[in-house]
């Protein structure tokens, strides 16, 4: 048995953690009360839902001041994340009420929102010419344009710094035959264990490398086929895009084996890799942004593009001011703003390229003329994203397996 | 006296087993001191070492995935997840050991049997009740759950412990008139405290460590808990070995610090609940 | 045991259960109960009786009848199986030695404490070490491997259909072998010393006393190591999601993750149910031969 003296410290303890557990929370709940107190004080005329919150939100919060200054119209922004909003909203609008007067949200959704009603039709406040090929497809139904495409991400193809290139007279290729030359020299190349280093997450740094071997290789055509279904897994013309260009790679020890994609950065930069394929964030992951350069897969006409939406929702009560804000965000004007605060590329095609710091440049040049993609498996989720993820980096590893990848994609595709 | 060749053998042996066990912890502890790029070929290169605390302000105060948001969220879940089955079960565990039951085995069998329920049976349905109570998302659905969960072994355990306390001082207080609950929680209960310590260190390690439920019931990214930030930092958010690394120590770092502190109450239940049923 | 002794007067009899039982009901059995019935029918409410089952198990990534008598993916089903069949004998019997021989260590709490150490980490940073652990480069196996020369296993294990799995059973003995270690440690303490005594003076050798005496009285300990072990295995789920989300290609996939695959990506209630139902079905069958042996005692 345990003295009561051994007893009363294991109480104290617990109780003393406990305690200062709660205390801590409890001041922390209250001081976060207080804050929302001060924040539905003096409502603004105008709230913009987003999902931005740290660094993100303080590279927006400059386009709503602009917008401000520009109109007079105060604007007051609320983070929301989309997961979060996805079940709140139709409620909000089944009372024909809404939290926002512009909302940022998942494309799929506001077109599935705008035909019951609940988005505001902007075609007439936007010319679908002003944007890059494809871009508001997303949120048109019929015709009828439910919300604006703002900036984004884009995942433009190998990324490579400049000075391993100089140092080894590389150049980016512009055939395919100069691409699988510059993986045969960068091969060759003293210290480097593959030439191109394969980042694993979830599974999305090898299923964007793919969805690019596809874009390219099968064309835009193929990869909205296969994201809506039109296009089997098994076909002979998906087939041929891995079997004549993404396999051979893999069964020549290309690819690196899937790398922790934080940890094969580093690595890369390091000078273990040549290149690695990521999107245009990768610019914010480096020493030295400036010594980034990048290249598509030669002959790529279709890019994928992750860019944010946001629509007017029917119930705001300022429906004017709203539209004037919608005009701002989705105009060159507003995007240009987004640009320069680095990390983001524009969709709308009035944006100067000289809007873009040094280092995202390079990334709105390849746009240039580009048509723009959804994320293929983000688009479809569910089991095929699993199934997706799961057999690339079986793929990546047993290249000889493509008949088993391709049979177990196609089993679970829309 | 002379030594042993085979004791000698037996200290080497326990020894290098320990130093084998404590490896892949070192690893990690090695990697969240220092800077990534510095064991990018393996923790144990000290070309360079460069020894700091900023991985772990990094981890805890992330721009989008703050781990300490993460933490104060798992105390907030795990606190009244152990409190509500300990007392709830402490009730139910007098009230077995205290009544005259013909169904004592059948109890053991069905706490037996709820300890052997994966928590994918219950997944589901409980997604669906909480959906449509509108308490995803709400912590209240997950410590009810974790509550629930709970109730079964603290049950047994201590009616287990009521069974072997005297039962004289109970009989003299009714004597004196005093009521079946104010017993409970005047005299019974002071003298369970060892029992509840085992109790609340366990339970609360459980709730602690819990990833799945979490998983299931709370989704909103400032609400995700501490276990479930780990999978978000490595997956999605660029966060670099070492920063995770910290995060990993951070989360492990409550309960190893409770086993340490209280370990006399954690063995004291482990086997408890285990070997003596 | 002691003999029950009764207050047959205990009055509030609501007051003393009720508030477990509200919560049990309401938290436990419904739900399981729920998740049996809807393991019967389809999506469309349709009973299907077996149905679900077949179903379930004619999945590759559940049962891949194919990938016999090679290397996973095997199918969950069968890897929870292998991992029964490798973690049991590896933690019960590394538990068993360690605390055989750490009766007469000097230091030995530290030594036990280290092995416990991954008893008490959640399994979800277990699982973040063991991805640590084995990948190339940062990780020591590979390094440890690269010394020997074996360049097949010199590589991140968790990126291979062939090692994946195993790198996980591996790690997992690391983590539990705490747990057989404490508890056959309290067991060796309730064996009094005399037996030993009596074993030395007949002369004999410690392998025979272990045999004879200790591993029979520790019968009990053994019950309870094996049970929760294959509980404990047959219930992994936060090691896989964190260490490999089951891949690749399913090569390191369980039941329990993918039944939350099913709910919850495919959003396939019924086939989730299904394996659910499956699962539990294993679990119980272990726990009742428990029982049984507890009740025979």
């Amino acid at each position: 048995m345990a003295t009561a003296t051994e007893i009363g410290i294991a109480v104290l303890v617990l109780i003393g953690i406990i305690v200062s557990a709660s205390t801590l929370v409890l001041t922390l709940d209250l001081a976060a009360r207080v804050q929302r107190i001060e924040e539905t004080v003096a409502p603004p005329p105008l709230t913009v839902i987003g999902p931005w919150s740290g660094a993100e939100m303080e590279a927006f919060l400059p386009v709503l001041e602009t917008f401000t200054e520009e109109t007079d119209i105060e604007v007051k922004y609320r983070i929301y994340r989309a997961e979060d909003l996805s079940p709140l909203l139709p409620a909000q609008f089944a009372a024909r009420t809404t939290p926002g007067d512009v909302i940022f949200m998942w494309a799929w959704f506001i077109s599935e929102m705008g035909p019951d009603g609940h988005a505001l039709d902007v075609t007439d406040l936007i010319d679908e010419a002003d944007f890059t090929t494809g871009a508001l497809d997303p949120v048109k139904v019929d015709d009828t344009i439910y919300g604006g495409s703002y900036t984004g991400k884009v995942k433009p193809g190998f990324w490579y710094r400049k000075s391993f290139f100089n140092a080894h007279g590389l150049t980016p290729p512009t055939t395919w035959a100069e691409f699988t030359a510059l993986l045969d020299e960068i091969a060759d190349i003293d210290g480097i264990v593959n030439p191109i280093v394969s980042g694993d997450a979830v599974g999305w740094p090898l299923s964007d490398v793919t969805e690019h071997f596809i874009a390219t290789y099968g064309g835009p055509q193929m990869h909205r086929g296969l994201t809506d279904g039109a296009v089997a897994w098994n076909s002979s013309q998906v087939r041929a895009v891995f079997e004549d260009r993404l396999v051979p790679l893999l069964e020549a020890g290309h690819f690196s084996e899937p790398t922790e994609w934080t940890a094969a950065v580093d690595l890369w930069w390091a000078g273990d890799y040549g290149l690695y394929f990521m999107g245009s964030w990768i610019t914010g992951m480096v020493d030295d942004p400036t010594d980034l350069g990048v290249f598509s897969l030669p002959g790529a006409t279709g890019l994928v593009f992750a860019a944010d939406y946001f629509f007017i929702p029917a119930y705001t009560q300022h429906p004017d001011e709203a539209k004037q804000l919608f005009q701002f965000l989705a105009g060159a004007d507003g995007q240009e703003v987004q640009v320069g605060e680095g990390g983001h590329i524009a969709t709308n095609l009035d944006v100067s390229l000289d809007a873009y710091p040094a280092v995202d440049k390079g990334v709105a040049e390849i746009l240039v003329g580009k048509e723009v993609l959804l994320d293929l498996d983000d688009t479809i989720g569910g089991d095929f994203q699993e199934e997706f993820w799961t057999q690339l980096k079986l793929l990546w590893v047993r290249p000889g397996d493509l008949d088993s990848v391709l049979a177990a994609l196609d089993a679970k595709a829309p | 006296m002379k030594i042993r060749k085979s004791t000698i053998i037996v200290h080497i042996i326990a020894w290098s087993v320990a130093l084998i066990w404590i490896l892949p912890f070192l690893g990690v502890l090695m990697a969240a001191i220092r800077p990534f790029p510095e064991i990018l070929h393996g923790w144990w290169n000290f070309a360079e070492f460069n020894p700091s605390l900023k991985n772990f302000v990094e981890a805890w105060s992330h721009s989008s995935a703050p781990l300490g948001q993460g933490m104060l969220n798992s105390f907030l879940v795990a606190i009244p997840s152990t409190l509500i089955p300990m007392f709830v079960a402490s009730l139910t565990g007098y009230g077995f050991a205290r009544f005259s039951f013909p169904i004592r085995d059948y109890i053991f069998l069905t706490v037996v049997l709820i300890m052997a329920l994966p928590q994918q049976m219950i997944a589901v349905p409980i997604f669906q009740i909480m959906t449509s109570l509108g308490l995803v998302n709400n912590y209240i659905s997950l410590i009810l759950v974790h509550s629930a969960w709970g109730l079964a072994w603290i049950i047994l355990f201590m009616r287990n412990f009521f069974l072997r306390l005297p039962i004289e001082i109970e009989e003299a207080a009714k004597v004196d008139g005093a009521s079946d609950f104010k017993i409970f929680y005047k005299i019974v209960l002071p003298m369970a405290l060892p029992a509840l310590a085992s109790v609340a260190v366990l339970q609360f390690m459980w709730v602690w460590n819990d990833f799945f439920l979490a998983l299931i019931l709370i989704q909103s990214p400032d609400k995700l808990l501490a276990t479930q930030r780990i999978p978000l930092m490595r997956e999605v958010h660029h966060v670099d070995w070492s920063v995770l690394s910290a995060a990993s120590i951070l989360v492990m770092l409550v309960p190893i610090l409770i086993y340490v502190l209280l370990q006399k109450y954690y063995i004291r239940g482990m086997i408890g609940w285990t070997v003596k049923g | 045991m002691t003999r029950r002794k009764k207050i047959t007067s205990l009055k509030n009899f609501p007051l003393f259960f009720s508030p477990a039982i509200i919560l049990i009901v309401f938290f436990v059995a419904y739900p399981v109960l729920q998740t049996v019935y809807v393991s019967f029918f389809s999506p469309t409410e349709e009973f299907v009786g077996l149905g679900n089952y077949f179903d379930v198990l004619s999945r590759k990534e559940i049962l891949n009848v194919e990938g016999f008598p090679k290397w996973p993916p095997l199918g969950a089903l069968i890897h929870n199986l292998l991992w029964i069949l490798i973690h049991l004998p590896l933690s019960m019997f590394s538990g068993l030695v360690l605390a055989v021989i750490l009766r007469d260590v000097k230091g030995a709490s530290i030594v036990k404490s280290a092995i416990f150490l991954g008893m008490v980490t959640p399994l979800i940073v277990g699982g973040i070490i063991l991805r640590f652990t084995f990948e190339r480069g940062v990780g020591i196996v590979n390094a440890f491997f690269n010394v020997l020369g074996v360049e097949q296993l010199a590589r991140t294990w968790t990126a291979y259909p062939e090692t994946a799995l195993f790198a996980l059973i591996f790690g997992s003995v690391w983590l539990w072998t705490g747990f057989s270690m404490i508890i056959y440690s309290a067991g060796l303490a309730t064996i009094p010393k005399e037996y030993y005594e009596a074993a030395k003076i007949d002369g004999a050798t410690p392998f025979r006393t272990f045999f004879r005496i200790t591993f029979p009285l520790l019968k009990p300990m053994t019950i309870t190591v094996v049970t929760m072990t294959i509980l404990w295995e047959l219930k992994i789920f936060d090691i896989v999601f964190v260490a490999t989300r089951g891949g690749p290609g399913w090569a390191s996939t369980v039941l329990a993750y993918q039944m939350w695959l099913y709910a919850f990506r495919d959003l396939n209630f019924n086939n989730a149910a299904a394996v659910a139902t499956f699962l539990t079905f294993l679990t119980l069958f272990v726990t009742i031969g428990m029982i049984r042996y507890m009740v025979r005692r």
